[in-house]
Formats: structure tokens, sequence, C-alpha cells
């Protein structure tokens, strides 16, 4: 693989890969519908799913300070837009 | 049930503050509101703070407040699917719609169906797509009255009858002044104040209440196990787990598609300022769950078999659970900023919803079809004439129809309008989809999900999908939206042919 720009191609996207693990966590439902371990007097099923919220909050984030802090990418083309003022067909 | 007066007083004190604060909105971040993107969408300016809190309100609604704990309530641990629905909309909200707001900022798109219009080539499958916003969107604007109504019942006002109805009457002239003046910077504006009231009120709820019971060990204890936890499956079945992630995974699909969410998202300033918010509108799913708790603590507070509540319950079923639990709670003034944050929590989103109706009525029917030589400000007196007609609609049918019916027609609209999602999402990435293989896949999906729920006598939208021997109880939304999505990829290459051995090239 060539070096590229910072911020170029369609690699630079690879933190989206992170919002793979809530989707899996929360639609794999048996894997938390249980009353143990409870926490403090609360059940597994509900402070999981709650605890989930802060979580997935915390994965957007890090996405998000990943794709403009580290590689760099301007808004613009964070948005797909990078060749010129119309929007660019992906497929 | 006698007036509350101290609660009342607080109550109408708020309700005063909202309305002169939705007046003044006109003026603020002041420019030319006769003019559609300003009137409609503020202009397009609304930063990372304003856009929290406008989202904030315009997604957890009243109904969501006063529903969601009345499901947890009456069903247990299936009412939490709300919960992971709230997870998985974030990394959605991130991934699709800066990119659709781009798109839409540099082509000066206001709606869905501009959108679409515009890169689909198709009057007629943006027309799809108007007319669905609009039909789903309506008995959602209804639904919030059904929150406001709970909660002036149970301030003590007289229920049914003109004078029954007649606060609520009220609150919406006063919503609906205020929404053809300053447009969607009212609701931005009011925003704020209901956001901090709602954060308030449940924190307070979230300490004073388990105090009360003993802490939340304690109330957990006293709900029933059985509905603790979904029941295993059985069988040659997937039974309530099949159920709860597709009812999570399929809301999830829906509700950006909802043309109040698409409207709240274009009015960002930039794409950043709606991936910022991916991450900081979480604090909403948080408060919502511990709202969810609010079911399971009515339980343990018992107050549904207190007598004094008995009337209430009668009158508005499970949805009475919260007010009940707040009324038995807290000392009166509270219960007045209370009733107050899930009262104007339903004026923000009615606001926002009939703001956005009246975007896809003048943008894609009006101006499509009936004036298309239309001035600016025509498209922008036309759209504050119809968000009038809207609202005047929806107090009409809350009024005059069985509420059953707008929660069921709210349960259609669910799956009608995720039927948008090969068209918005594809037409993100991709122009090589031929529109009439989409507006078969919309017409294969919206006629499948609809049939789905008829089988269910359209009181669950929970289809028993049979597969290889194996039963998937599952939503029926998102089985319908595979279907269009199947139909569209099948269709496209078939529509390309006669398309091109045809007399004339299809206009694209």
């Amino acid at each position: 693989m060539t070096q590229r720009q910072p911020g170029a191609g369609r690699l630079r996207y690879w933190p989206r890969l992170l919002f793979a693990i809530p989707f899996a966590a929360i639609l794999w439902v048996p894997s938390y519908n249980r009353m143990e371990p409870a926490l403090g007097g609360i059940p597994f099923f509900y402070w999981y799913q709650l605890a989930w919220i802060l979580l997935g909050a915390a994965i957007v984030l890090i996405a998000y300070l990943l794709e403009t802090r580290i590689t760099g990418a301007t808004a613009r083309s964070r948005a797909g837009l990078e060749t010129d003022g119309a929007p660019g067909d992906v497929l | 049930m006698s007036l509350d007066l101290t609660a009342t007083a607080v109550f109408v004190l708020l309700f005063l503050l909202v309305t002169w604060l939705g007046f003044v909105a006109a003026r603020w971040r002041k420019a030319d509101l006769n003019v559609l993107h300003e009137w409609g969408l503020g202009g397009r300016r609304f930063g990372t703070v304003v856009t929290w809190f406008l989202l904030g309100g315009d997604l957890y609604t009243a109904y969501t407040f006063i529903a969601v704990p009345a499901l947890v309530y009456g069903k247990g641990a299936m009412g939490f699917f709300a919960i992971p629905y709230t997870i998985l909309i974030y990394p959605i909200l991130y991934l699709v719609f800066p990119r659709l707001w781009a798109i839409a900022h540099a082509k000066g798109h206001v709606t869905a169906a501009d959108f679409v219009r515009d890169r689909f080539g198709s009057r007629i499958l943006a027309l799809a797509v108007a007319v669905t916003g609009i039909v789903a969107t309506m008995p959602y604007i209804a639904l919030q009255l059904v929150g406001m109504e709970v909660v002036i019942g149970a301030l003590g006002f007289p229920a049914g009858g003109l004078l029954g109805h007649l606060p609520l009457i009220i609150a919406f002239i006063v919503l609906a002044a205020f929404t053809y003046t300053s447009g969607l910077r009212a609701p931005a504006l009011i925003a704020v104040v209901k956001d901090t009231l709602i954060f308030v009120t449940i924190f307070a709820a979230v300490v004073i209440i388990p105090a009360r019971l003993g802490g939340y060990g304690a109330i957990f204890a006293s709900v029933p196990q059985e509905k603790l936890i979904l029941p295993s499956p059985t069988g040659q079945s997937l039974g309530s787990y099949s159920a709860y992630a597709t009812l999570a995974l399929g809301s999830a699909l829906a509700l950006f598609l909802y043309p109040h969410s698409m409207t709240g998202i274009l009015s960002a300033s930039s794409g950043d300022v709606i991936r910022r918010n991916a991450a900081m509108l979480s604090a909403y799913s948080f408060i919502l769950g511990l709202i969810a708790l609010l079911g399971y603590m009515t339980i343990a507070a018992g107050v549904d078999k207190d007598p004094a509540f008995a009337a209430g319950f009668t009158q508005y079923g499970a949805n009475f659970a919260v007010p009940a639990l707040f009324l038995s709670s807290f000392s009166s003034w509270f219960v007045g900023v209370a009733f107050a944050a899930i009262a104007i929590g339903a004026l923000v989103p009615a606001a926002i919803m009939s703001i956005a109706c009246a975007n896809l009525f003048t943008r894609n029917l009006y101006k499509e079809f009936m004036r298309p030589d239309c001035s600016e400000a025509d498209e922008a007196r036309m759209a504050k004439i119809v968000s009038l007609v809207v609202k005047i609609g929806a107090v009409v049918f809350i009024l005059a129809i069985p509420q059953e019916y707008a929660i069921q027609l709210q349960l259609l609209g669910g799956i009608w309008i995720i039927q948008l999602l090969p068209p918005v999402l594809l037409g993100l990435y991709t122009r090589s989809f031929h529109p009439m293989a989409l507006l078969s896949g919309w017409i294969a999906g919206t006629a499948i999900g609809t049939y789905m729920a008829a089988t269910q006598g359209f009181t669950s939208s929970v289809y028993p999908l049979e597969m290889f021997g194996v039963t998937l109880p599952g939503y029926a939304a998102l089985y319908s939206v595979v279907i269009n999505f199947v139909v569209a990829i099948i269709l496209t290459p078939l529509c390309d042919l006669i398309g091109r051995s045809g007399p004339a090239p299809a206009a694209r």
C-alpha cells in the first residue's frame, strides 16, 4: 500500500468501524437478559443497558476525536464532498 | 380530584414564560422570516449547544416521557426497548446525517423529499416521500396532545366536555401563534427551558422517590419477578429476544427519517455540529432510561392501588402512572414544575413537527405541483398557513377520534416512515438506482408492513415471521423495509432495460 496524504482515501473512515461494537452488544439480547449480577439492587438487565448509553456516547466521541484530531481531515472531506461542490457518488 | 391551586399556578406561570419566549424568538438571530429556510430551518445557523437543546427537545417528546414509563409499568422489561433504541440512533446519526446535511446545504434542500427529488430526478418518488412524511407525522402531533391532556387532567381540571378540553385548546392556539410568527426559532428557544425543567424534574425524581421507597433494591424487589427480564424463548421461536432487538434496530433506523428529525438536523450550522451532538445527545437517553424506571417506582409506591388516583387511571390508563407518582411524591409547587416540563415538552416537538409538515407540503406539493412559479415570500406564507392547518387538524383529531386510533396510527406511522430509508440512504451514496424501482419498493414495503400490522389487529407491530421452521417475532417495520430494499435492487436493472428500449430515454 502506498503512503497517503493525511485525510486522504476511504481509509480515514476507520474509526467508524468502532460503531460495530455497540450494535453487536445491544442486539445480542441473550447476553444481558438476566438478573445477576445486580448493582446496588438494580438487576443486570437494567444497569447494563444504562451503562451502554454512556459507553455508546464514549465510542461516538472517540470516533469523532480520532477523525478530526488524528487523521486531520477537513470538515468538507468528512462529509464526503472532497472532490467538488457537488456531492460525490461513492458507489 | 379537585384543582391543585399551587401546582396550577406554577404550571400557568411557566407556560406564560414559554409563550413570551416563543414570540420573542422571532427577533433572535434576526433575519427575514419571509424566506422558507429562515422560517422553517432557522436559517441553518444553530450551533452545537442550540442544536443539542433543539434535537433533545424534538426527539424526546412529552409522549415519550408519558408512554415509556407507562409501557414499563404495564409490560415490564419489553417496554425497556426504548433504551437500546436510543443507544443505536447516535452511531446512525453520526454515519449518515452529516453527509445529508452537506448535500442539503449545498443544494438548498429544506426537506427529505427535496433531496430525493434532486438525487433521482423523479417528482413522483419525491411526492411519495413527502406524503409519507406528512401522514406519519400527523398522528405523532396528535399524541403530543395526549401527553399534555394527561398532565392537565392530573392537575385536577375536569376531564371531558368543552370545559375539560379548554386548557388544551388554549395551549394549542398559543403554540400555533408563536410558530406562525417565529418559525423554528420558537421551539429552539423554548427547548432550552423545556430541557432544563425535564433535567431538574428527573434528577429530583430519581433521588427523592427511591429514598422514600427504600432504595432501588426495594423498588425492583416489589416488581413481579416475571416482569423484570424478558421471557426466555421456548420451542422453535426466538420469542422476545428477536422482538426486543428488531424493535430497537427498526425504531432507530426510522427515527431520523421523520420530518421533524430531518428539520432539526438540517437546521444545524455544520456537519460537525451534528457529529458532536451524536455524542452529546446521549445525555437525554440516560434521562430517558431513568424515566423508564419511573414505571417500576409507580408499582413500588403502590399509587395504582391508591383510591385517590383510581379515577385518573380509569380515565387515562397506564399513561396516568407517572403523573400519579409525581402527585404522591412531590409537594404541590414541584408538581407544577414537573407537569409544566411535560406540557412544554409537548409544545416543542409539536411545533417542530408542524413546521416540518408545512415545509413538506409547501416545497413538495404546493410548489412542485400547484404553483411552480411562486415567489420566496409566497412559499414562506404558504408554509406558515399550513403549519396552522396541521395543528388544527391535530386538535380535531384528538378531540373527535378515540385515542386508540391515534396510537394505532402512530404505530403504523413508524412502519410507513421507515420505507423512506432506501431512497434517502441509497441516495446519499449513489444515483444508480432507478426511481421507479425505488417507488415500487416503497409501495411493496408500505403494503406488506401495513398487512403485517393488520394481522395483529393494529395493536402490535411485532409480526411472527416464519422462516425455515423457526418463528422470528420481530418489528414489522424492519421486515417490510428489507422487502423494500430487495424490490428496489431487483427492479433497477429491469427498469433500466425498459427505459433503454422505450421510445424516449427515462427522465433521470
